[in-house]
């Protein structure tokens, strides 16, 4: 147990930070604010879609992969400082996480010669992908979906809705989880399509979120026809892909997360310095507790590293999901609570805060909701971790 | 951050483990309730262990895991975690330095309190104001008191100074933080080592106790429950690790990581001791059964070197100064 990595490592970080240095777009050095969204009207700004562009051309996309997918084949060691410094200095990788994140893996690892093929645009972002999961039927129960895939010879006829689609308006392809056998027991049916955007049939509606911006959206499919080498892996074998595809968002989501909690901690320290509240003890008590569990969080996400490194499962993952969204939430209400009475006023013009503390605290509640709610998580740990069994 | 232990740290977890399982039972711990005595046999082992107080504290906190998962009776934390880093003496010694209000700061007031099982080792480390170190020899039991706690399992005493010449040793202010935030970190460690031990005790309750023809442990209630107070338990583990690697580090966030390490052990242990003993239900409520034994060593621990409380206030001072 050690703090600093081994000598090729911090030269690998040098070498990021250099071309962080030379390269990062004004945009981003501006730097998301505390909750990591941007400002802006279009969904994806073109200057990040030119970013991801530059980052893969340059091997850093995705550095674990090798430079025909973005990336310079670097150890694990190096993939978790490359997180860590793109998360330090608020340099977003990609406007549109779908396609690199959770498609191109799953493309990799399912796919076929053709499918593999579309692996490197999804990574340089050139291609815009959207998932298809959640129905309204079918939210934590993502296995009860029922959008219909009917195999008619050589393809497939899609009907059926999918809701809470990010980036569904602007998306190329949809990567689309859809009930092929309904007959057999719910995992069983499931296959996954890859469906071109632009197909007859597909309707997408933009969903106004609690905030009131649209980056999601309703997609309606409606006799959509889907050539059947579109089938991504087996028949009826799409589960495992759903499974697959949510352990590639949480491998490297918590670094991000920790790291923004750490900025909010951060944060919180110079609002209470501004509002006086600095020298109000029950104040300075919460907000030390909230360094502490940002301290916490961020060894446990390393201790996890360590056991997945050494090729162990590690559980420290599964934790670090459900502890940074209600981490983060709960810091959001005490920023508001130092707000004191201007804790809800948006108005840029009256209060100090012009309703940053608020507006993330509203945004926050996505967090503990979607990518497996809190409630879920924990079902998750009792009986994966702790080995409970199923109710 | 590398948290990979070595092989030489996986091995003395191994060993301390099997020691400690074989040494020191339940019974054992039960039996030092009345007789303080028990615990000889299992201090011969663990009095070669000693040189972990002079090691790397990393090493050291993995060992005070094992014990804290024991409640292990005995000089063992007095000796590794507070006397030999203090005086890089292996002898079996302890510290005092809290004066009336309990706070482990440098005062000059001649009785110190929470002085650790100061009856059964040779040496006592006075810390004077300065700060500076005063060792001594274990006066006799006319400046000996014990004070009663909830923990059957750990001594507590206070030693009263008065008229005694000492000579103190200054120690420079860095050297005196390391100290402290090592010795935050050690208790830490066996705290988090006993909250280990009732989450254990919990879980296996929560899987062979059944209710309405089911093990309880497999209702959600009971489920999520498990599930906050394993995410608390590894959550403070890492903390403690942590904080342990910027002390063998000297990094200039030691401090603030043993405040943090400390802290976060005692909300764990707080929160798994509830909690455990509401999953066992009435059962857990019996002197018979074994888990109040652990209840009281986690209980008692988040007062000895600051509360929960305090450390944050402290590591608030830090983050305003």
């Amino acid at each position: 147990m050690r703090l600093a990595w081994g000598p090729q490592d911090e030269a690998f970080r040098a070498e990021l930070v250099a071309f962080l240095d030379e390269h990062t777009p004004p945009e981003a050095r501006a730097g998301a604010d505390f909750m990591g969204e941007y400002s802006g009207d279009e969904i994806v700004p073109q200057w990040l879609r030119d970013w991801q562009a530059t980052l893969f051309d340059h091997g850093w996309m995705i550095p674990g992969y090798p430079p025909e997918l973005g990336g310079r084949n670097c150890t694990p060691v190096q993939t978790l400082i490359y997180l860590e410094t793109m998360a330090e200095r608020r340099v977003p990788r990609s406007g549109h996480f779908p396609g690199y994140a959770i498609v191109t893996p799953s493309l990799l690892e399912y796919g076929d010669d053709a499918q593999r093929a579309l692996a490197p645009a999804a990574a340089r972002g050139d291609t815009v992908w959207c998932i298809g999961m959640s129905e309204p039927d079918a939210g934590s129960d993502l296995a009860g979906l029922k959008t219909r895939a009917e195999l008619r010879g050589d393809h497939f006829v899609v009907n059926g809705q999918k809701v809470w689609t990010s980036y569904a308006q602007i998306a190329d392809k949809c990567f689309c989880y859809v009930r092929t056998d309904p007959a057999a027991p719910k995992h069983k049916g499931i296959s996954v399509l890859i469906i071109d955007m632009d197909s007859p049939g597909i309707e997408v509606r933009p969903l106004t979120h609690i905030t009131r911006k649209a980056d999601f959206a309703e997609v309606f499919f409606t006799d959509v026809v889907v050539p059947r080498e579109n089938l991504v892996g087996p028949l009826n074998g799409g589960w495992a892909i759903t499974q697959g595809s949510l352990a590639h968002e949480r491998a490297g989501l918590w670094v991000e997360g920790v790291a923004r909690f750490e900025q909010t901690v951060g944060a919180l320290v110079e609002l209470a310095r501004r509002t006086g509240r600095d020298r109000d003890p029950v104040a300075r008590r919460r907000i030390a507790a909230a360094y502490e569990l940002a301290t916490s969080l961020r060894a446990l996400g390393y201790k996890g590293f360590a056991s997945y490194a050494q090729g162990s499962s590690a559980p420290e993952h599964s934790y670090m999901k459900l502890a940074t969204s209600e981490a983060g939430k709960a810091a959001f209400e005490l920023g508001m609570e130092l707000c004191g009475a201007y804790g809800a006023v948006t108005d840029p013009d009256r209060g100090q805060e012009a309703g940053r503390w608020v507006t993330s605290f509203f945004v926050s509640f996505a967090n503990t909701i979607a990518g497996g709610s809190s409630e879920i998580q924990r079902n998750i740990v009792a009986q994966r971790v702790l080995g409970l069994p199923r109710g | 951050m590398d948290f990979t232990p070595t092989e030489h740290q996986t091995l003395l977890r191994e060993t301390l483990r099997k020691l400690l399982e074989r040494e020191c039972p339940a019974a054992l711990v039960r039996a030092h309730v009345d007789d303080p005595g028990v615990h000889e046999p299992l201090w011969t082992h663990l009095r070669e262990y000693v040189a972990l107080g002079t090691g790397p504290a990393t090493d050291c906190c993995l060992a005070l895991e094992e014990t804290g998962h024991a409640a292990a009776p005995g000089p063992f934390l007095a000796t590794v975690g507070l006397y030999t880093p203090l005086t890089g003496d292996e002898t079996p010694g302890t510290v005092a330095i809290a004066g009336s209000a309990g706070e482990w700061l440098p005062n000059d007031e001649p009785v110190k309190t929470f002085v650790l099982e100061a009856d059964r080792v040779e040496r006592i480390a006075v810390v004077c104001p300065g700060p500076a170190v005063a060792v001594i020899e274990r006066p006799g039991p006319e400046r000996l008191r014990p004070v009663a706690t909830v923990d059957f399992s750990r001594r507590v005493f206070e030693l009263d100074t008065t008229g005694l010449a000492l000579e103190a040793r200054p120690l420079e202010r860095g050297a005196f933080d390391r100290w402290r935030a090592r010795a935050y970190a050690s208790i830490a460690a066996e705290m988090v080592g006993t909250a280990r031990r009732i989450l254990g005790m919990a879980l296996d309750h929560a899987r062979h106790r059944h209710q309405f023809g089911v093990p309880i442990g497999s209702f959600q209630a009971i489920q999520h429950k498990l599930a906050d107070m394993s995410l608390a338990l590894e959550r403070a583990t890492a903390a403690v690790h942590y904080a342990a690697m910027t002390v063998d580090a000297g990094h200039p966030d030691l401090l603030r990581a043993a405040h943090a390490a400390k802290a976060a052990a005692g909300d764990a242990a707080r929160r798994i001791l509830k909690d455990g003993i509401q999953i066992h239900g009435g059962i857990g409520y019996t002197w018979e059964h074994d888990l109040h034994l652990y209840l009281r060593r986690a209980t008692a621990d988040e007062y000895l070197l600051g509360t929960t409380g305090w450390h944050l206030d402290r590591l608030a001072d830090l983050l305003f100064a």
